[in-house]
């Protein structure tokens, strides 16, 4: 029955998506100007000294957007979740539905089937632009893998905030703490050249490892892999009670 | 066993008065149920608790066996709700919402379509089935709702306010759905309105609800009977005669206030219409104007509850947007 509800609810949230641009350029649009402005225009940040990524900038750059877009993925499905409890249609979706665990979970697949979609645009950009791949499609899997894990994350995140404020004005909560954890990982530069507080910052952020780990897959070397892992299970679980308070929240709130 | 049964529901919100207070009810299988009260009385609070979208405070419901806080997900597959605001998704046709909502229902795929073609005829939608919701009237969200509440032919159907907004063709065709499903189909309607003729049309029984609680409850007639028997005024075509005409009036039953003409309670009830007639025309009596007055809904929420419920409907009814017709089912 959960599983009912979970295609129903993905199937209309990726009918919505897919029928209209203007719900689906904003998630595409993010990865590709990332991937565009820093790939492109901070390309000579490869001649620093200390950059020691040996497959040059535009694969560096490869790894944080397609981080970056599963997280901006979930955060977007969050979006209208919260859309939907503003426009009383959750509540139609709440009360037809047996299961209501199975609304997360449809909420969930549409989210990781979007940003699917998203990140083979992406990657199909960054192939078409000579990047370049040390490790082999396992090692690449394992990127994508953590990606997935943090598009989770982040959608459980954004449902647990749509779900407890029920309204579209929840968006920057929603996006803003996904933003700065992002950009206080190694964006730009390896970890080894962040200075000051940022550099302090960066260590203690899980993303960091995530990161990190993705462009070791990338390289054909990978480092901090159980790390990466266990960092972005844990944010997935925690942020999987977060939600599930949150539908309890919305539940009790009618 | 009743569809629908509540003890002592209750329902608070913080910082607020008791939204429902201790209410009772027992619905019977197959019988429309009308739930009637101004606004803010706590109907669709009500609802929202037998619906399972809102826990009670205290008390417990059972609706079709099951009980309401335990026991949810039993409750939602076997009911079927169109609440007060159609919430609908203008990206979304009509048709393509009915195979939403059969899919919520895990209706088998087989059947979907035919059902949702055959709930797009009922509710007169079929031409404009493939249409975008954003573009349907008020009226058509209204029934197309309706239509999503029927989907997986749920034994118990609650209806919030179903016809507001609605123009008077569209709300009598809806009457005539909602009739026909509880006769042929045996559901339970348990319908929440704020208009009198609503409730007295359709309900077999009516609840009336005032801040929270149940003050009246019965048939129309019984509730009816409740307040009082019925009453004549007669207009004198010649006001001369207002005194003569009063005389013969008093025959029949006491004497009450009236604005125009003259006025009297009946002791026997409507039967002695016959004989007002009769009189009037043996002294050579004319009148102008001779009516019957039944007491209605409002006669017993007055009674009741010290305030009339007549003006409360006014400013929905103002606000009203035409819809199609209905086709008949």
């Amino acid at each position: 029955m959960s599983f009912a509800v979970a295609r129903a609810v993905a199937w209309r949230t990726l009918h919505n998506v897919f029928t209209h641009p203007s719900l689906l350029i904003p998630s595409l649009i993010f990865p590709l100007f990332f991937f565009t402005a820093f790939a492109g225009g901070l390309s000579r940040v490869r001649d620093v000294p200390g950059f020691d990524f040996p497959l040059g900038y535009t694969a560096f750059q490869f790894a944080f957007v397609v981080l970056q877009s599963a997280a901006f993925g979930g955060v977007f499905t969050g979006f209208g979740i919260a859309r939907d409890f503003e426009s009383g249609f959750a509540r139609r979706l709440m009360l037809a539905a047996p299961n209501r665990a199975g609304i997360v979970l449809g909420y969930g697949a549409a989210a990781l089937i979007r940003w699917l979609f998203t990140v083979a645009v992406v990657t199909g950009v960054a192939f078409a632009v000579g990047m370049k791949v040390g490790g082999s499609g396992v090692d690449l899997f394992g990127l994508y893998a953590l990606a997935l894990l943090l598009n989770v994350a982040a959608l459980l995140w954004a449902s647990g905030v749509a779900m407890r404020l029920r309204t579209m004005q929840a968006g920057p909560v929603m996006q803003m703490p996904v933003f700065l954890t992002l950009f206080f990982a190694p964006v730009y530069v390896p970890l080894s050249l962040l200075k000051g507080w940022i550099h302090a910052v960066a260590v203690v952020n899980p993303l960091t490892r995530v990161l990190e780990a993705g462009r070791g897959f990338l390289a054909g070397s990978p480092t901090d892999v159980g790390a990466a892992f266990a960092a972005a299970l844990a944010l997935a679980a925690l942020f999987s009670l977060w939600a599930v308070r949150g539908l309890r929240n919305a539940e009790s709130a009618g | 066993m009743d569809a629908i049964e509540a003890e002592h529901l209750v329902r608070e919100f913080k910082n607020g008065p008791r939204a429902v207070d201790r209410i009772d009810l027992a619905v019977r299988s197959g019988e429309i149920y009308g739930f009637l009260g101004p606004n803010g009385a706590g109907k669709s609070t009500t609802v929202h608790m037998l619906t399972t979208l809102l826990p009670p405070t205290a008390g417990t419901a059972r609706v079709a066996g099951y009980d309401v806080v335990h026991e949810g997900p039993q409750v939602r597959m076997r009911i079927g709700a169109a609440l007060q605001e159609a919430a609908l998704d203008p990206l979304l046709t009509g048709r393509e919402h009915l195979r939403l909502q059969a899919s919520l229902q895990a209706m088998p795929r087989n059947e979907r379509r035919a059902r949702a073609g055959e709930l797009l005829a009922r509710v007169g939608l079929s031409e404009a089935a493939d249409r975008k919701v954003g573009g349907y009237s008020g009226g058509m969200k209204r029934r197309l709702d309706l239509a999503l509440a029927l989907v997986h032919r749920p034994p118990v159907l609650f209806l919030d306010e179903p016809t507001t907004g609605l123009d008077i063709q569209s709300r009598t065709a809806l009457w005539g759905e909602v009739g026909r499903l509880a006769r042929e189909e045996g559901v339970t309607v348990f319908l929440t309105t704020q208009y009198l003729e609503e409730a007295d049309v359709l309900a077999d029984r009516v609840g009336i609800i005032d801040h929270g609680r149940i003050v009246a409850e019965g048939t129309p007639a019984e509730l009816k009977a409740q307040v009082g028997r019925p009453s004549v005024e007669a207009v004198p075509a010649d006001p001369a005669d207002r005194k003569l005409v009063g005389e013969i009036l008093a025959r029949f039953g006491e004497p009450i206030t009236s604005a125009k003409g003259v006025a009297v309670r009946l002791r026997e009830g409507e039967s002695d219409l016959a004989g007002i007639v009769r009189a009037l025309d043996a002294d050579e009596l004319k009148v102008e104007h001779l009516q019957l007055h039944q007491p209605s809904l409002d006669d017993v929420f007055l009674a009741k509850t010290g305030r009339s419920l007549e003006g409360e409907a006014p400013e929905e009814e103002q606000s009203a947007r035409p819809g199609l017709a209905m086709e008949p089912a």
